[in-house]
């Protein structure tokens, strides 16, 4: 996306994850989150790694699974209106490179966090239901399904 | 590295040899996942309607072919054959260069050719020119646009008030402002063509309520409450609305407004009015239907009228209060997209807001000349007059139509000619036939003036009564 000058885009969402730098931005906080994490004093380091992945996850599945509708004016009279952001990203296009990225993020985390908490089956449970809960949704399959009406409207 | 740390990581290796197997094969699979997304080959998800093949051969049999050559026009369609008007057609109008009285402009109080007017929109042409060359947020407001809209909202004794450049789009604009897709609008059957066009802007779902029917609107709305408990979640992101007309502009009559505020606060509605006929001609100070009725203007959320008619300038605008009208300031396409007014036009219409807050006698003048061609307009044998007897703008209609709109249309057409011969100008109303949602019965649109005088209205109404019986059998 153009950063200071006017864009041609109905719906700023749809572009907002191929623009310059977010990938970047998006792993440093990560990163950063990891470190915050990491500096408070007696937390262990697999439970720092579960942490920082169910935030993560949570996160992820807050801003891409369930908010629906854009934060702008858009003058298509709110065609987005039932669509979260991972459905409207790319105009719905799928397999796209930044919809790869966010689809891999989370699995590496998850296998790193696996090899941090030294393949603890607690933490594996925990880690392997925050990761599904991002995971499925972005399965082309799911586009546009809302199980039992869940976040429908 | 220190020696604690290498003796950290040789552990976690110790660890992922002692991992249980499930884990190793669900870290297995989420790798080879990942390989699989590189490779995956984008594509675009279709909302995927398959047809079977009777379907198939069902739409194809429906559909009928256009015409490659739209068929030509005939010699008499009014946008072939025109009436030329020389000269400013205020009580008096020049029509194919003939004198006529004029009962054909909606110059509802006389403003249009105006001396004080006139002075202040030259003044203003020699201070700012004629255009703006700019929308509103582009070097497009200019002092009188501020000055006007604060004296639009003083007048109808709103928070604020908002123009638009172009009468039609007032409406038109404001009505996808507010509802989008997946928002309800209960509108009447009747309501004028700006009104369709925003609600065809909108893409918000339609119901139309039988014209003035607060019962079948009553019943829609039941209809609604209904679905609505089934699906509370969905009721409560979805707006409801209500579009009518103070004074319908294709009917002459009145919206019963105090009925329509009771229901807006029973089924939780959003009253939209226009009041293009209404605005400078109904209520003591000419503020309209809310006046007429002594409804409080803060129970109707969007009042929008015409600055063409009673103004008798270019233009439109909506009052209400700050937060409902401001929303317009981004959102109403109209405002944000086209060339603000003319500074002249907008000093015209504060003018003409001068004139009407120095003598609130006009509006009852008018009210007593739409009585009274209403009076005198009962009862000419073959015509049948619809409308309120406080509407300028009366229809007159055949008692009995033939049936086919073009002979109707013709034999009022030709008691227009007639009258036109005897210095009456007299129109038909028009509309566009194939795109209005109800199409009105074919008829002649009686414009009553604050200018008219009493031989005028006799004249007139002896030319229609002569052509009446002298064409209508």
């Amino acid at each position: 996306m153009n950063v200071g000058v006017a864009h041609s885009e109905v719906n700023p969402n749809t572009r907002v994850m191929n623009s310059r730098g977010i990938w970047l931005t998006y792993l440093l906080l990560t990163v950063v989150l990891h470190i915050i994490l990491l500096s408070i004093p007696f937390f262990t380091v697999p439970l720092v790694w579960t942490l920082t992945n169910v935030i993560h996850n949570l996160v992820m599945y807050l801003f891409l699974h369930t908010v629906k509708g854009t934060p702008f004016e858009t003058p298509d009279q709110g065609k987005a209106r039932l669509l979260t952001h991972w459905e409207q990203m790319d105009y719905g296009v799928q397999f796209t490179s930044s919809r790869k990225f966010l689809t891999i993020s989370p699995i590496v985390l998850h296998i790193l966090a696996s090899f941090y908490t030294k393949y603890d089956p607690t933490h594996f449970l925990i880690n392997t239901c925050s990761l599904l809960s991002v995971l499925l949704p972005k399965l082309p399959q799911f586009h546009g399904v809302r199980i039992f009406g869940i976040n429908k409207y | 590295m220190s020696s604690g740390q290498q003796w950290v990581l040789v552990e976690m290796v110790q660890a992922f040899y002692e991992a249980p197997a499930y884990h190793l094969i669900l870290e297995g699979i989420l790798i080879l996942w990942i390989f699989r997304l590189l490779f995956s080959k984008t594509y675009k998800l279709h909302e995927t309607s398959k047809l079977t093949e009777k379907e198939k051969e069902e739409l194809i049999e429906e559909w009928q072919p256009e015409p490659l050559i739209a068929p030509l026009l005939s010699k008499q369609q009014p946008s072939v054959k025109y009436d030329v008007v020389t000269g400013p057609p205020s009580h008096r109008i020049i029509v194919n260069g003939r004198e006529c009285i004029n009962f054909a402009s909606f110059n509802f109080l006389g403003l249009l050719d105006h001396e004080q007017i006139k002075q202040k929109a030259l003044a203003s042409l020699k201070k700012y020119g004629v255009g703006t060359c700019g929308p509103r947020g582009f070097y497009g407001t200019f002092d009188v646009h501020l000055e006007l809209e604060s004296r639009l909202a003083n007048f109808m004794k709103t928070e604020e008030a908002i123009i638009y450049s172009y009468g039609f789009a007032t409406i038109a604009s404001a009505i996808p402002a507010y509802s989008k897709r997946g928002d309800i609008i209960f509108v009447d059957e009747a309501a004028c063509f700006s009104i369709q066009k925003g609600l065809q802007a909108s893409r918000s779902i339609i119901k139309y309520f039988k014209h003035n029917d607060f019962d079948d609107l009553e019943r829609l709305l039941k209809e609604q409450e209904q679905e609505d408990q089934k699906n509370p979640r969905k009721a409560r992101v979805t707006r409801k609305f209500v579009v009518v007309e103070g004074l319908y502009i294709n009917t002459a009559d009145i919206c019963p407004l105090p009925e329509l505020v009771n229901l807006k606060y029973k089924y939780k509605l959003r009253i939209f009015l226009e009041e293009s006929m209404s605005f400078g001609v109904l209520g003591e100070h000419g503020r309209g239907v809310t006046e007429h009725f002594g409804v409080n203007i803060d129970d109707i959320d969007l009042i929008s009228a015409n600055m063409e008619n009673a103004m008798a300038s270019i233009g439109g605008f909506c009052c209400g209060r700050s937060f409902v009208i401001d929303h317009q300031r981004l959102s109403g396409q109209g405002y944000c997209f086209s060339a603000s007014l003319p500074p002249m036009l907008a000093a015209a219409a504060i003018e003409a807001l001068n004139i009407m807050e120095e003598n609130p006698d006009i509006f009852t003048v008018l009210r007593e000349k739409c009585s009274h061609v209403h009076k005198a307009l009962c009862g000419i044998p073959g015509l049948k007059l619809v409308g309120e007897p406080f509407s300028p703008a009366l229809h007159l209609q055949l008692e009995r139509g033939s049936g086919s709109r073009d002979s109707d249309m013709q034999l009022l057409r030709s008691i227009v000619d007639h009258c036109l011969e005897k210095h009456v100008a007299l129109t038909l109303a028009r509309y566009l036939e194939r795109e209005e949602r109800l199409l009105p019965p074919a008829s002649i649109r009686m414009v009553v003036t604050a200018e008219h005088t009493e031989e005028d209205i006799q004249q007139a109404v002896r030319c229609i009564r002569e052509a009446a019986s002298a064409l209508l059998k």
